[in-house]
């Protein structure tokens, strides 16, 4: 391949992203084309890229977490329930919610192997329970009346005008691209995923590192969770479900850019925001919430059409 | 058997060539009706072409093929094999283990099971009656995974009568092609099989029975026909034929390869030495190797040799047994591939694109793989520096790549074993367990492949080479074990490892065990 082809192969999401902002920025100059739109969307969406982040690490290692989305309204009531109702300091409530979260990924976890059954189906179970508690602990009621810290350090601080919330997004991808890209867990996270008996033979716990992904994902959920409470103030017990689709859109989206072939922390960074864009984008133009559904559905089986694509180039390359 | 009756399969004059080289020429084969007909021959001898042709699979260069004396148009259409009176059971059975007994036997039988409707109480009758009819015992509702293996080639050949009697345009009870059906089966259960076939050539279906084991055809055929090199060698009463006659037949003269090993140099004392192993179809298995020693591992199919490598890797469960290297002891049972790893021990598997290398990954993290888990660079993977490494490899190991960081699919086979083995042998280890190494592999690759097992043996390092490939162990091993059944079965040494007497040991009767290292 020349160079200029892998250059476009990994920016081209990159490019898109900036047509699909040039479309909107012509058509709507005043209100698409605005820096409170783009801080608004890049704090709001905080939220969606860490869910996305906490997808590609058992992805990487080839389970899926479909609870994660659960996860994540779970905490964000928990922490809301601690915080309005029984006034516990934010000091305790966020390590009490993080280990939740690891929990959550070690329940998956220990079930997806010691019974040897497929992670889609134990993760989806354990989601909906965990649904069920949430609407349980919650009375089917939106909790507000939280704490005002959590907001001060989440949505209403601004650096450059974005609330805090995308920087710790930002934090967390770095984190994790790290991980992926320069330690030796990474390429053991990656082997459990692409070559698991290779990976065996070569020494490596595969059980342990699958346990470890899982749990790695439960506690970005519940770090997305608490982000989620400090967006509104509040919680609902339903409404980050919705997040579950979008996030696996840009988990595959992500894994055609940058690197790609490979599920990478900036390419889902690049995804999450180039879908919400979009999506940002058509409801200026008058869309209604339709739209969400068409793009982010789209989108899931558009990107992984194309990584389909990229492999089977790979393979007849021979 | 006189003149007088039509044999029931007729081939005359069968022809076979694929790019120039004949896998089968001018076959002769005539089996008769209510006869059980061994077909014998080394792995490549043409028997599996000529089943091939039978079934459909092949088209033929020439030959003809009469069933019942009526002549059928050559190649056969394929799926129309019972229709002309043939039915196959090769040697995985076919069978779903997930289904019930009734579900396999009607299986893919439109007649049966294509029809709007299964009335599954008759059919259940008809398959108890069936199986009365040749005194098996299987419960037509009994899940197939519950059988035990002879079970399951019971049905795998009644179904396969069942087929050719009730689909045969001939009206003939026609001819079943085991093929290899016994490897897999404990002695007291190839009797058990043996009578079911009995019962079955005096219903007067014919049988064709392929196999490696002599004292088996011998057992239970009334004639034998040797293939040896794609041509036939001769057809013998079985019975009365003397075994050496027959083991003569198929290994024939073997060209001597060169051997490009000597004595063992190294200390006398042993490298490892694996003790009282069981596992998978090993038994029993104890024997040392020393350093600077190959040790070549062989046999016919079934009989567990290659099963070793992996058991003294940790990559297949042992159920017990011990393995003792460098003064220290391991449990078999509970060696995991890290404890091998960390012993020094490195093991180069048979099935590369699943076991050895991850194909879409590249080169470089493929062979820096061992080093990363070991905890190389946990925090900070140099990536400049494991490439360096990686292209000093691939130039050490001759491995023809554009560049380390290319994905490992993208090299010939030839080349990802060399990665395979630089991937290993990089880590200096102390002993080097291979299985097939060579597999599907060209002369020029093989050579240094074995150029490379020679320099880590003359740096005191010993080889376990598990192969069905005998030239190989002529050509590379100090000393070959010959496996029959789970357990060793005849030693050789030094000049001994031929191509012809390992041959020779690997059909030979069987001898009982006696410790390797006596």
């Amino acid at each position: 391949m020349s160079n200029l082809g892998s250059l476009l192969e990994r920016y081209g999401l990159v490019i898109v992203w900036v047509a699909v902002i040039a479309i909107f920025g012509f058509l709507r100059p005043d209100t698409f084309l605005t820096w409170s739109n783009f801080s608004s969307i890049f704090g709001s969406e905080a939220v969606l890229v860490i869910v996305t982040l906490g997808l590609i690490i058992p992805l990487t290692a080839g389970d899926f977490d479909l609870s994660i989305a659960q996860t994540l309204t779970f905490v964000s009531m928990l922490t809301a329930i601690l915080s309005a109702r029984m006034g516990v300091p934010l000091g305790y409530i966020i390590p009490i919610v993080l280990l939740a979260g690891a929990a959550v990924g070690l329940i998956n976890g220990a079930i997806t192997l010691y019974f040897r059954i497929h992670s889609l189906i134990v993760t989806l179970g354990v989601g909906t329970f965990l649904h069920g508690i949430t609407l349980w602990m919650s009375d089917s009621q939106t909790i507000s009346g939280v704490a005002r810290t959590l907001m001060q350090y989440v949505i209403i601080k601004r650096i450059f005008g974005i609330p805090l919330s995308f920087y710790y997004a930002i934090v967390l991808a770095a984190i994790i691209w790290y991980v992926l890209s320069y330690t030796a867990f990474g390429q053991k996270l990656l082997f459990t995923g692409r070559g698991r008996e290779v990976g065996r033979l070569a020494g490596i716990a595969v059980g342990r590192v699958r346990m470890a992904a899982f749990c790695a994902s439960g506690v970005m959920g519940a770090l997305a969770g608490i982000l989620y409470t400090g967006t509104t103030g509040s919680a609902n017990p339903t409404s980050g479900t919705t997040l579950l689709l979008p996030a696996f859109a840009a988990a595959f989206l992500g894994a055609t850019c940058i690197k790609p072939g490979r599920f990478n922390a900036w390419g889902s960074v690049i995804a999450v925001y180039f879908l919400v864009t979009g999506i940002n984008g058509l409801s200026v133009l008058g869309f209604r919430t339709f739209v969400h559904d068409l793009f982010y559905g789209g989108a899931l089986v558009v990107a992984v059409m194309v990584s389909q694509l990229i492999n089977g180039r790979k393979e007849r390359a021979l | 058997m006189t003149s007088q009756v039509v044999p029931r399969l007729e081939i005359r004059g069968l022809t076979k060539t694929f790019g120039g080289v004949h896998a089968l020429s001018r076959a002769d084969l005539v089996v008769m009706p209510g006869e059980i007909h061994g077909l014998l021959g080394k792995n490549g001898s043409g028997k599996s072409t000529l089943i091939k042709i039978l079934s459909g699979f092949h088209k033929p260069d020439e030959g003809t093929l009469h069933i019942d004396g009526k002549p059928v148009a050559l190649p056969i259409p394929l799926g129309r094999s019972e229709k002309i009176g043939l039915a196959f059971v090769h040697q995985n059975l076919g069978l779903l283990p997930d289904a019930t007994v009734l579900e396999n036997l009607i299986l893919g039988d439109d007649a049966r099971s294509g029809r709007w409707f299964v009335n599954w109480t008759a059919e259940a009758e008809r398959a108890r009656r069936l199986f009365d009819q040749y005194h098996i015992k299987l419960d037509p509702m009994a899940q197939v995974a519950d059988l035990s293996p002879v079970k399951r080639a019971q049905l795998a050949i009644v179904r396969a009568a069942d087929r050719v009697s009730s689909h045969s345009d001939q009206a003939s009870p026609g001819v079943l092609i085991l093929d290899e059906p016994t490897p897999f089966l404990p002695i007291e259960d190839v009797r058990e099989l043996f009578s079911m076939m009995r019962r079955l050539r005096d219903s007067g279906v014919s049988i064709i029975f392929v196999s490696h084991d002599i004292d088996e055809v011998k057992e239970i055929t009334d004639r034998a026909t040797v293939l040896r090199d794609g041509h036939v060698i001769g057809t013998f009463e079985s019975a009365n034929t003397d075994r050496r006659d027959i083991v003569a037949a198929i290994v024939g003269r073997a060209l001597t390869q060169e051997r490009l090993v000597g004595d063992v140099s190294g200390p006398s004392a042993p490298l490892l030495t694996v003790m009282g192993a069981n596992g998978g179809t090993v038994r029993d298995l104890s024997f040392d190797v020393r350093p600077g020693e190959i040790l070549g591992l062989t046999g016919l199919i079934g009989s567990g040799y290659d099963e070793v490598p992996s058991l003294l890797a940790g990559a297949q469960k042992a159920l017990s047994g011990q393995l003792r290297i460098n003064g220290e002891v391991y449990d078999l049972a509970r060696l995991r591939p890290s404890d091998a790893i960390g012993a020094g021990i490195s093991f180069i598997p048979a099935d590369r694109p699943i076991k050895g290398l991850a194909l879409d990954i590249s080169l470089t993290e493929n062979a820096m793989l061992p080093l990363a888990v070991r905890g190389e660079g946990r925090f900070r993977l140099d990536h400049g520096k494991r490439q360096q490494t990686t292209a000093g490899l691939i130039e050490r190991f001759v491995v023809k790549a554009n560049a380390p960081q290319q994905a490992a699919s993208e090299l010939s086979g030839g080349n990802q074993q060399k990665l395979l083995l630089a991937k290993w042998l990089q880590l200096g280890p102390k002993l080097i367990l291979l299985d097939e190494p060579t597999q599907g592999i060209d002369v020029g690759a093989r050579r240094e492949i074995y150029e490379r097992l020679l320099e880590a043996c003359r740096n005191g390092a010993a080889v376990i080479c598990a192969t069905s490939e005998f030239e190989q162990l002529e050509q590379i091993a100090h000393r070959v074990l010959v496996f029959e059944r789970g357990r060793v079965k005849a030693q050789l040494r030094g000049s001994e490892v031929t191509k012809s007497s390992i041959e020779a040991s690997c059909y030979g009767e069987t001898r009982t065990h006696e410790p390797a290292d006596a």
